[in-house]
């Protein structure tokens, strides 16, 4: 009897996420709809599943990787230029970001391949600015300019063709590309992958000993996380219709970093909740561009001083201090 | 006899686990007290929280006083500063620096009422062979001159008492009578000295006094002549039939 | 005549590298600790100095001292807000926290200072030498001279005094150093300060050749990061050597193959360096 209860309860708690991520679709609907808050969720799905990218670094390689700007705008950019030159649909589009954000993580990757901590940060956070400069430069990129006139979202499928005009309409995909962001870093999470990637953490000396290889696993780790992050900035030139140098911006490297530590490090759901609750302070509580900016780098020093697991840690202490 | 160091039920935990528990110990002023202990027993747990210093983070409780006068709230470098000196085991000096640098680092309090601060002579005199090594690198001296230099600092600093944890990890066998002899000599002269030693052969053949030390508490203690014919560290220390203990000056077998 | 011409721009832009990156340096090379906010800080000290002449009207030099100071006391807060961080060698949530810290000022200056470009009005910028086909200002002159005399400076003082022998411990072992009686976050909250006063005088001498903006700073620390990894990490002659060379490669390759490239240039060599010496390189 006791038996079974137990499995039942661990049975629920294995579907929580799922039910949980089933739950989120409907959250646009239970805000009361409209247009603005259409556009903050999707907004929120983008930026939530371009953290979840760096998230995979962060959290689980435990390195600060100030690249992922790169992958963003090279998925941003594939999108844009793709659809605007040659006509391609959403789904080429789509692939392309993807084989975009990978090779580049790829090259990158291996130029840091035996670098660590500060060195693999900084390497990361130059080749941003470097890849920046570039992009402003080079007029067959779009310069200065960025590029301008990004058809609507078209996705062609045997069920009947998708066109993303509003954000009303974009939301769907939003939230598929959402909810496999999440299923990829659970099941990553899980994998032999991410086992390792932790083991190689938290004790790479032992990791050696079980015969992991170090440098293959962080490479490993290291692409995969860019797709993610270029999915988002693909979503990100369509919703916007235009996508520019400013993707490349400090502004979404510091975000990315606010959404995983606000919540708290290695949490499932932690960066989605961080982009929201980020988003909707900038949406609807916002004092300015600049303040902003105050309020964005004030929570990313305030947490890791004051309570580095983040919300979610201080929950789970309150929790056992309640149960006590 | 009055205490230069003492603490009172002081009690260590990592992360929970208890590694010294409630010991009360005491060294006298002018002798030079020797904890003794297997392996893992909390000897070096207790030295180091004694000095207020720790590689990890552990919670300490109890008392610990220094010459009449309650450290336990201070930090390591002000517990240095008010003459608690520890060498600490294995690297105990910094070996980008040179012998030189190393002993500079360490200033020589300016009120030494009651302590004596060391001079570069006197060091010297100790330690001949740092005169020669002045100029070398931290990480070019071995293993005994590494220790010779931790200890010198040690010196400089105007010890109250000095805590050496383990100085013959690492020496050859002559090298660590020859150098535990050294430091009887110091005591001879004044100083107060806790040892925490493995070699408990010839840290019986130094001390005054001795602390046995088994799963962090203290299980015996005594003058050094009586713990030498202390059941529990004959069996587990010396061995039955090897009770005679060489004399600090002769060859170690 | 335009090498020689070359040659000096590529000296004095070398000469301000080396300076901007000199509080690194040792940040890094001595302490280990790493300032994702030091190019904030540069915007910093520039601004600091140009809202006091504008605003108090006081002459350009006794601006200097008073953005010294002003963002020398930003570093000691900062520090002292990150003493756990430092003391456990937490360098993931000190990158994290500095680059956090660097936000709030690029921000607080936008509100501060606006979001105009200004410029930081120096005499000497004014003052320029013509010969034989050359020229150059006495700006240029003085950055050239603070950079090798503060370079030589804190050389003779991490190499020859105690103090320097006490940075260069706390470097090797923070933990070892407080049984030497060093109160080690005393010591770490002054070469963070050093660090702090030193990129602001750069950013004083600099920032008068070229506009200022409250955005700026990125640049800034993706140059010193090149100068401390070709320097060989925390080699402070090593810096200097590194600042002279990219200020000449910065000159010559901006004139004769693009100036909107030199920086991707740089970096593409450092990158290939790095992947060979993941140390960057180092004496040994």
């Amino acid at each position: 009897m006791k038996d079974r209860r137990e499995r039942s309860f661990r049975a629920a708690r294995a579907a929580l996420p799922f039910a949980t991520l089933a739950l989120l679709f409907f959250v646009p609907e239970i805000a009361g709809g409209g247009s603005i808050v259409y556009s903050t969720c999707v907004t929120i799905a983008i930026f939530a599943v371009m953290a979840y990218g760096a998230d995979a670094i962060l959290s689980y390689l435990g390195e600060v990787s100030l690249g992922h700007t790169i992958f963003w705008a090279g998925g941003g950019y594939a999108a844009a230029l793709l659809s605007t030159r040659l006509a391609w649909d959403g789904w080429l589009t789509a692939l392309a970001a993807v084989v975009v954000g990978v090779s580049l993580a790829a090259i990158l990757g291996l130029a840091t391949l035996r670098t660590r901590e500060f060195v693999f940060s900084l390497v990361t956070y130059a080749a941003a600015i470097v890849a920046f400069e570039i992009v402003f430069n080079w007029q067959f990129l779009g310069g200065s300019d960025g590029v301008v006139g990004i058809p609507l979202l078209t996705l062609t499928s045997p069920v009947g063709d998708f066109t993303g005009g509003s954000n009303e309409e974009l939301w769907p995909v939003a939230y598929a590309l959402l909810a496999l962001s999440i299923l990829f870093i659970h099941r990553f999470r899980r994998s032999r992958l991410g086992q390792e990637a932790l083991m190689a953490q938290m004790n790479p000396d032992l990791a050696m000993g079980l015969g992991v290889n170090i440098q293959k696993v962080r490479l490993m780790v290291f692409v995969l996380s860019a797709v993610p992050t270029a999915l988002a900035g693909w979503l990100y030139a369509f919703q916007r219709a235009y996508v520019g140098p400013d993707m490349f911006e400090a502004y979404f490297l510091v975000f990315m970093l606010t959404a995983i530590i606000l919540p708290g490090r290695r949490v499932l759901f932690g960066p989605v909740l961080g982009t929201a609750i980020v988003i909707v302070q900038q949406t609807f509580f916002s004092i300015g561009g600049d303040g902003d900016k105050i309020i964005l780098g004030t929570l990313l020093v305030l947490v890791l001083i004051v309570w580095p697991s983040g919300l979610i840690g201080a929950f789970r202490f309150a929790l056992r201090r309640l149960h006590r | 006899m009055s205490s230069v160091l003492a603490c009172d039920r002081l009690t260590v935990r990592y992360g929970g686990k208890t590694a010294v528990d409630r010991v009360t110990l005491d060294v006298p002023a002018g002798r030079m007290v020797g904890v003794i202990g297997a392996n893992g027993a909390g000897k070096s747990t207790l030295i180091n929280a004694l000095a207020g210093w720790s590689r990890g983070r552990p919670e300490v409780e109890g008392e610990v006083v220094l010459g009449g006068e309650p450290v336990s709230g201070l930090s390591a470098y002000r517990r240095a500063h008010r003459g608690l000196l520890l060498v600490p085991e294995g690297k105990g000096i910094f070996g980008g620096l040179t012998v030189e640098e190393n002993m500079a680092l360490v200033r020589t309090p300016a009120d030494t009422r009651d302590r004596h601060a060391f001079g570069e002579d006197e060091i010297f005199a100790l330690f001949p062979r740092l005169r020669e090594r002045l100029h070398h690198k931290g990480t070019a001296l071995s293993g005994g001159e590494r220790q010779m230099l931790a200890i010198s600092c040690a010196l400089r600093a105007a010890p109250r008492v000095l805590l050496l944890d383990e100085p013959s990890v690492g020496l050859a066998p002559r090298l660590v009578l020859e150098l535990l002899k050294r430091m009887r000599q110091l005591v001879d002269l004044g100083l107060s000295i806790l040892l925490v030693e493995q070699n408990v052969r010839a840290a019986l053949s130094v001390v005054d006094d001795v602390y046995l030390l088994e799963r962090g508490t203290v299980v015996a203690h005594g003058p050094a002549e009586e713990m030498r014919e202390d059941k529990r560290v004959v069996e587990a220390y010396l061995g039955r039939s090897d009770i005679e203990i060489a004399e600090p000056g002769s060859p170690h077998p | 005549m335009i090498l020689v011409q070359q040659f000096i721009n590529g000296l004095v832009l070398g000469s301000g590298y080396a300076l901007i990156a000199l509080g690194w340096t040792v940040l890094l090379g001595a302490a280990r600790l790493v300032n994702f906010a030091h190019g904030q800080l540069y915007m910093l000290g520039a601004f600091v100095a140009w809202f006091v002449m504008e605003q108090a009207g006081v002459p350009y030099f006794v601006s200097i001292p008073v953005s010294v100071l002003a963002v020398a006391l930003l570093g000691a807060f900062m520090q002292a807000s990150m003493t756990r961080l430092v003391m456990e060698q937490n360098l993931t949530s000190l990158m994290i926290v500095t680059l956090g810290f660097g936000y709030m000022l690029t921000g607080g200056a936008a509100i501060l200072f606006g979001g105009a470009p200004q410029t930081l009005d120096s005499p000497l910028q004014g003052m320029a030498v013509r010969t034989g086909g050359v020229w150059f200002t006495l700006q240029d002159v003085l950055i050239l001279a603070c950079a090798l005399v503060l370079f030589a400076a804190v050389w003779l003082v991490l190499n020859r005094t105690r103090i320097g022998a006490m940075v260069r411990a706390i470097a090797e072992d923070p933990k070892l150093a407080q049984l030497f009686g060093i109160n080690a976050p005393l010591v770490y909250l002054g070469i963070f300060v050093f660090e702090a006063a030193t990129v602001a005088l750069a950013a004083t001498l600099v920032a008068p050749r070229t506009p200022i903006l409250t955005s700026m700073g990125f640049e800034e620390v993706i140059l010193t990061f090149m100068i401390v990894v070709l320097g060989g990490i925390g080699s402070v002659g090593g810096s200097l050597a590194a600042g002279f060379g990219l200020g000449m490669f910065t000159a010559f390759f901006g004139t004769f193959v693009s100036p909107a490239y030199t920086t991707a240039a740089a970096f593409g060599f450092v990158l290939v360096l790095l992947s060979v010496r993941p140390k960057g390189l180092a004496r040994r």
